[in-house]
């Protein structure tokens, strides 16, 4: 089934004219998701909904090659071309206030999370998926004891490394752009097919991968120097290194099934609609660890 | 529709949406003594937004022309009033809030 990338709402597959003629009726309306996934991904330029169709095609063209290469690039031009995104550019040498803006915001994308993988796990029928979720949660959510924290207890432990206490930490409701992309991702994990939401959820861990640069990407996460200075604490250091370690494995490999699966089952449209808006979600979510940081700073 | 318009008019460099110059939509709101064109109610909040803190961190009671470069990873602003001339870098949240706003005044020519 074809999608709304902005919306989700279904057309029958391959029914580009459709979608089209939705994205124009909805511009028109002046619905800011729709006018903004135009403005981004298509023409600033009104048009109508035929001339619209072949750029449409464009945009979801595989061109022959597996699903994970289109997930990839359109990744990178969102988030790394000229100019990447501001939030990496405010962690290649990251204040104290960007470091809270992340722990205060990701305590939230980190909950959501783990429900995301957790729908995933319940409407697959397949060991390997369930599997690699399970892994993933245990390194992002659960740990493997003292010696081997999860992801979300070293993002807490740079939290205290930075002056501010986890209960402060757990008690700071999210802003509300964050609150606004975990429900909307909450809704994505509990409605649409399990392989679009591994899809959508998964292709996130790429803004870490530190093999992206080899995809075309101008940069890495955040400068690996910044790993062997002193410029940001030890906590700081262990929370950033983990996922500059785990992120390639959890993303590569994720995305690898969504691929084989997408195929197989036939969702492959649906998978690359739902990635789509998934990504926008987290550019919004990016921007308001900013605007977190802008709380702490002097 | 868009555009320069009379001579008592604020000047704009865009022919669309005055923040990002979009032609999608149908929003036309009335800023500042403007009556100006919008792709989304996101962009009108924006530009009022703009428009305050401009007026506020210049001290001018009213804005002759305005021009605007950039996407929404950041934009810049060239304001005049008379003779005075000033230049800010900004950018938005999602919300259309001003996450970021601080004078850029380019040196002067020489």
């Amino acid at each position: 089934m074809t999608k709304c990338p902005a919306c989700l709402i279904g057309f029958a597959r391959g029914d580009y004219p459709g979608l089209a003629q939705h994205l124009v009726d909805r511009a028109e309306e002046s619905d800011s998701a729709h006018v903004r996934w135009l403005n981004q991904n298509l023409t600033r330029r009104k048009t109508d909904a035929e001339s619209l169709v072949p750029a449409l095609r464009t945009s979801f063209d595989l061109g022959g090659s597996p699903l994970t290469h289109w997930v990839k690039a359109r990744f990178i031009s969102k988030f790394y071309e000229d100019p990447p995104h501001p939030f990496v550019r405010a962690l290649q040498h990251p204040s104290r206030a960007t470091l809270l803006g992340y722990v205060m915001e990701h305590q939230h994308f980190l909950r959501q999370w783990v429900r995301s993988c957790a729908y995933i796990i319940a409407r697959t029928d397949q060991p390997e998926v369930i599997l690699y979720e399970l892994d993933n949660l245990t390194t992002e959510y659960g740990g493997s004891g003292p010696d081997r924290p999860a992801h979300y207890e070293l993002l807490l432990q740079m939290g205290e490394s930075l002056g501010v206490d986890r209960a402060t930490v757990l008690a700071t409701p999210p802003l509300p752009a964050t609150r606004r992309a975990i429900e909307q991702w909450n809704e994505m994990a509990m409605r649409e097919h399990w392989v679009a939401v591994l899809t959508a959820m998964h292709s996130l861990e790429l803004i870490a991968s530190r093999t992206l640069v080899d995809d075309g990407a101008s940069m890495h996460y955040f400068d690996p120097a910044i790993l062997s200075s002193g410029e940001i604490t030890p906590a700081a250091r262990s929370f950033l290194r983990e996922g500059y370690e785990a992120d390639v494995g959890h993303s590569e490999q994720a995305l690898g099934l969504a691929s084989r699966f997408a195929t197989a089952l036939d969702v492959v449209e649906d998978v690359q609609s739902v990635f789509l808006r998934s990504i926008d979600l987290f550019d919004d979510y990016l921007i308001a660890r900013l605007e977190r940081a802008g709380q702490f700073e002097a | 529709m868009h555009g320069w318009s009379g001579p008592d008019s604020l000047k704009r460099n865009y022919d669309g949406c005055a923040i990002c110059n979009s032609s999608w939509g149908n929003v036309w709101e009335d800023v500042d003594g403007e009556h100006l064109f919008f792709c989304c109610d996101l962009c009108a909040a924006q530009y009022r937004g703009l428009i305050d803190r401009i007026k506020q961190e210049t001290g001018w009671g009213r804005i002759d022309s305005i021009e605007i470069a950039g996407d929404r990873r950041g934009r810049t602003c060239t304001v005049a009033a008379g003779d005075s001339h000033a230049r800010f870098l900004f950018a938005f949240n999602s919300d259309g809030r001003l996450l970021r706003f601080q004078r850029n005044d380019r040196p002067a020519a020489v």
